[in-house]
């Protein structure tokens, strides 16, 4: 017993400095190293204060950090506010604000801002990891929250992490229920920041040599996709992206397409599929070609580029159809096909010379394709480091000299060609394949299978799709990137040499819990919830229902604390000694020894011993705990349970 | 006349009765609950977390938040419980001079569960922390400084708590009317009392310090520490006391007459330092003082029912 201290605890200083560092470790090796240093530095600082109770720097230094801070933020960004500026501004303060921390109260700020900068993690990753991490530096924080408000005395380990463990398991239950009944809103209260989803990778607007190799080593996941009835054939999965039409010599890049649908002239095989796409900050949604039925806010170019209204900057789960047999496009007009043809002359010249040579030996379209098909057969090689190009001519350069290229190399020269020769081509980007998660019998479409094919034209036939790159390397195209350059990256790698399949059979089980995750944790939203309740039964919900129910909820699982809170806290009855000595009495009783209505436990046990020398052990055992419990100092409730059930065991006959 | 009518309201709401009869349990409509500033700010905080949740649809912020507003929810169902169902009776109250801290007592018992950090505290004072462990009393005692001589009255206790997380406080009000008698300040420079105080007893004798040692007798508190026979201790009999022959033969009358002062304060603290001195020196003495006559006698008890005497003089 003592007053209460007006100085800050160093123990509780130290779990508080933890605390803070664990939940800005993440963002430490994603933002720049200097705010790393600066933190730590300014972290250890404040350690070694309370450590040798120092004096606190004075206001002036803190100011000074505190400017130099900004300044120094703004030159990273040049900006303060936004994503990463803003985080990294966050933290730094958080830093300052611990280093002039001296009251209770500045401490318990310390520890909101925690909260808060737990929150600044969700902004970047929103995965099963990182959320589970994230609940340890809560429960750090609360645990921090308890050290503090333990006035008096000094909490062990456990007395800070176990009431603080006890904290945040009674409030799961209602923290679900806010989850589920919370109503959701649609659409973000104010402006996001520009670089909200920075860092995402995926598609461009261009395409030169190179920048989809750049792709395929990524193992993320691009957009995961459930077919409602029989998967395509692999070789059948082409899920389209930006279509390039515009090309300069070596770089192509989207055009400017009409919205205009495309008529199709031939549709077959319709398929239907989810597709829960990654947020890639582009407008353009990925679909099987070719897309059939479009997800409502999103409309289609005459290019067959689908797209969104606004750029995707969330996970986004659309239904889309589409025909995997089609023709399209006989009619397309002039101005359209012209633009398919156009090239620069002076590059590239050799490639041209070579198209214009082959369109003059066979004049008629097919077999000129046929021409270059088994020219890429011939002596080309599929890698994923390809030889630097030469980079005003780089696919000459590809043709004549390296022959070693990626699904862009052979799209982007073989379109030359084919406009060359003069028939009109453009590239199509977009994904190839994908992985078929057994668990959930889910297609994950990962950056890796990032892929790049070529469209012709041709009079009588349309927009058809060529895809070069099966030419050089058909097992690209039936059964993916892995299977034709070998694994890639680590993980593929181990698992390829998993002879047993344990490795792929985690990593699929890891990948479904990830999907559903995804799907349910993290997109529940306005429609999930909706989804949800109507699938409860309930279709049309609204917001005082929610209300309501989150009230019920409340009242039910506030009560059942209250009431297991008190339960534990009963004083243990005495009675209960009474209870089990008189069954005791009974079953000596039943074996002939009676109590006489005044005998005292003593006598009756000394009574006990004479007449039954086999049992004195026990009972005087049992006679023993009772008197104490009864009559001496009393016994808690776990020996009073130990009691009752020494006597249930008894066994006098 | 407004402070009146508030206090009363108070009085009313808080259901102030002076004084109770202890034990007193802290039953649940004893028991008030309000949120701290700590509190407040924790909701804001709340607030800020969750308008950033919807704005970026972050479905793991809103995981958060909720996770943080229920568990500020079981925490107040925690903090309640800390204090409920307390017991609660009278401590120590201790006399002390006037000069000296005095301390109010209470002591209080768990039914079964350690509660931690509960705080007691007078109106406007400083709270004194305790954990309160089953299976015994934990006393808690605040000190407060006397400062006048007389009754010292502690008034309305107020027993709190804010763990584990110091998002509400949790309060309740008891009033056992605790007294601590406040002695007068002994007057240091008040020397010995007047020879002409000393009656002769029967043996007629009045002796000085030649006491010629009598028998021991056990530990009272309050016995001059030289009077303490520290080789018996030593011995490991306990703390005895050793009594002489000298103390029952001499007798003496501490009259007020006789203790001059500037003032009535004064003469009490003269005649304070004489008891205390007489009680030291081991004799027989009377108190005589307008309205109480103590008749002589020595000891623990004697000494403190003079002194008593002195404290709650009122002429």
């Amino acid at each position: 017993m003592k007053p209460a201290s007006p100085h800050l605890d160093f123990r509780n200083v130290m779990w508080l400095l933890a605390a803070m560092i664990f939940v800005v470790a993440p963002h430490l090796v994603r933002l720049p190293y200097w705010v790393g240093v600066f933190f730590l530095v300014v972290v250890g600082w404040r350690g070694w204060n309370a450590w040798a109770a120092l004096r606190h720097p004075s206001g002036w230094i803190t100011a000074g950090l505190t400017l130099a801070a900004t300044v120094a933020t703004w030159f990273q960004y040049g900006r303060i506010f936004g994503r990463e500026a803003g985080v990294t501004l966050l933290l730094v303060m958080s830093g300052l604000k611990l280093l002039e921390m001296r009251t209770q109260r500045e401490v318990t700020l310390s520890i909101y801002l925690g909260f808060f900068l737990v929150l600044t993690n969700f902004l970047f990753s929103q995965s099963i990891p990182l959320g589970l991490y994230m609940l340890v530096c809560v429960w750090l924080f609360v645990a921090t929250l308890v050290g503090f408000n333990r006035v008096g005395s000094t909490p062990t380990l456990v007395q800070r992490l176990r009431p603080a463990a006890a904290l945040l398991l009674q409030s799961l239950p209602l923290m679900v229920a806010f989850f589920i009944l919370f109503p959701r809103a649609t659409g973000p209260l104010w402006a996001l920041p520009q670089d909200m989803r920075a860092g995402s990778t995926g598609l461009s607007e261009t395409m030169t040599p190179g920048n989809i190799s750049s792709l395929i080593k990524s193992d993320a996941v691009a957009f995961r996709v459930q077919f409602d009835g029989d998967r395509p054939a692999y070789s059948k999965l082409y899920w389209r992206g930006p279509v390039m039409t515009e090309f300069d010599g070596a770089t192509w890049s989207v055009g400017r397409p009409s919205a205009a649908g495309s008529a199709y002239s031939k549709r077959e095989q319709r398929t239907s599929y989810t597709v829960t796409l990654e947020p890639h900050n582009k407008t353009w949604l990925f679909a099987l070609d070719v897309p059939a039925v479009l997800p409502s806010g999103a409309y289609m170019l005459n290019d067959l580029e689908v797209r969104d209204s606004r750029p995707v900057v969330e996970r986004k789960r659309y239904e889309m159809s589409s025909y995997l047999t089609y023709r399209y496009g006989e009619g397309a007009s002039p101005g359209a096909l012209r633009a398919a043809l156009r090239f620069n002359e002076e590059r590239n010249p050799r490639t041209i010379a070579l198209a214009r040579q082959w369109k003059s030996e066979s004049p008629d379209a097919r077999a000129l394709l046929n021409k270059a098909f088994q020219f890429y057969n011939r002596d080309f090689t599929y890698t994923l480091d390809p030889p630097e190009l030469d980079r005003f001519n780089p696919y000459d350069d590809f043709l004549f000299k390296t022959r070693q290229g990626f699904c862009e190399h052979y799209a982007g020269s073989f379109a030359l060609i084919m406009r060359a020769a003069g028939i009109p081509a453009r590239v199509v980007t977009g994904y190839q394949g994908g992985e078929v998660n057994p668990i959930n019998n889910e297609l994950t479409v990962r950056q890796a299978d990032a892929h790049a094919w070529v469209e012709i034209w041709l009079p009588d036939e349309g927009w058809l799709r060529v895809d070069p790159t099966g030419a050089v390397s058909p097992l690209r195209v039936e059964s993916g990137v892995n299977a034709a350059l070998g694994p890639i990256g680590v993980i593929p790698s181990l698992i390829a040499a998993d002879p047993l399949g344990v490795l792929s059979r985690i990593r699929n089980t890891w990948q479904a819990m990830n999907s559903q995750w995804d799907q349910w944790v993290v997109g529940y939203d306005m429609f999930k919830q909706r989804q949800f309740f109507s699938t409860l039964g309930f279709p049309s919900v609204d917001w005082r229902t929610l209300g309501f129910w989150l009230l019920a909820a409340t009242f039910v699982v506030g009560g059942a604390i209250t009431l297991g809170l008190l339960v534990r806290d009963r004083p243990p009855r005495r009675e209960a000694a009474l209870v089990a000595w008189n069954r005791f009495c009974a079953k000596l009783a039943g074996a002939g020894l009676t109590r006489a209505p005044g005998e005292g436990p003593l006598d009756f046990l000394a009574r006990v011993r004479d007449a039954r020398p086999s049992l004195a052990a026990e009972a005087e055992e049992i006679t023993r705990r009772y008197v104490e419990a009864r009559y001496g100092a009393g016994a808690t409730r776990e020996e009073l349970r130990a009691l009752a059930q020494r006597v249930r065991a008894f066994r006098p006959a | 006349m407004l402070a009146n009518i508030r206090q009363s309201i108070s009085d009313w709401i808080f259901r102030a009765k002076a004084p109770e009869n202890p034990p007193v349990t802290l039953v649940q409509r004893r028991i008030f609950i309000l949120p701290t500033r700590q509190g407040y700010t924790f909701a804001f905080t709340m607030l800020v977390l969750l308008l950033s949740s919807i704005n970026y649809a972050l479905s793991l912020g809103f995981i958060l938040t909720f996770t943080l507003v229920s568990m500020a929810g079981v925490a107040m169902l925690h903090t309640w419980r800390n204090l409920a169902h307390l017991k609660l009776r009278p401590g120590r109250c201790d006399p002390v001079f006037a000069g000296e801290t005095a301390h109010f007592g209470v002591t209080v018992e768990t039914p079964a569960l350690t509660r931690f950090a509960i705080a007691v505290r007078r109106t406007k004072d400083e709270p004194v922390y305790a954990d309160v462990a089953p299976a015994e009393a934990t006393p808690i005692s605040l000190p407060v400084a006397a400062t006048r001589r007389g009754l010292a009255r502690c008034g309305r206790l107020e027993i709190f708590t804010r763990y584990p997380v110091g998002l509400f406080h949790a309060w309740s009000y008891v009033d056992f009317d605790l007294k601590v008698i406040v002695y007068p300040r002994p007057d240091p420079a008040a020397g010995s009392p007047p020879e002409r105080s000393r009656t002769a007893t029967e043996e007629g004798i009045p002796v000085g310090g030649d006491e010629e040692f009598h028998m021991l007798r056990g530990y009272r508190s309050g016995d001059a520490p030289k009077l303490i026979a520290w080789k018996a201790l030593a011995r490991g009999q306990g703390l005895l006391t050793k009594e002489f022959s000298a103390m029952a033969s001499s007798e003496l009358w501490l009259d007020w007459n006789d203790a001059h002062g500037a003032d009535l304060e004064s003469r009490l603290s003269v005649l304070s330092q004489w008891v205390i001195q007489a009680e030291r020196f081991g004799q027989s003495y009377g108190l005589r003082i307008p309205g109480v006559s103590i008749p002589p006698a020595r000891g623990e008890a004697h000494r403190t029912r003079c002194l008593e005497a002195l404290a709650l003089f009122a002429p």
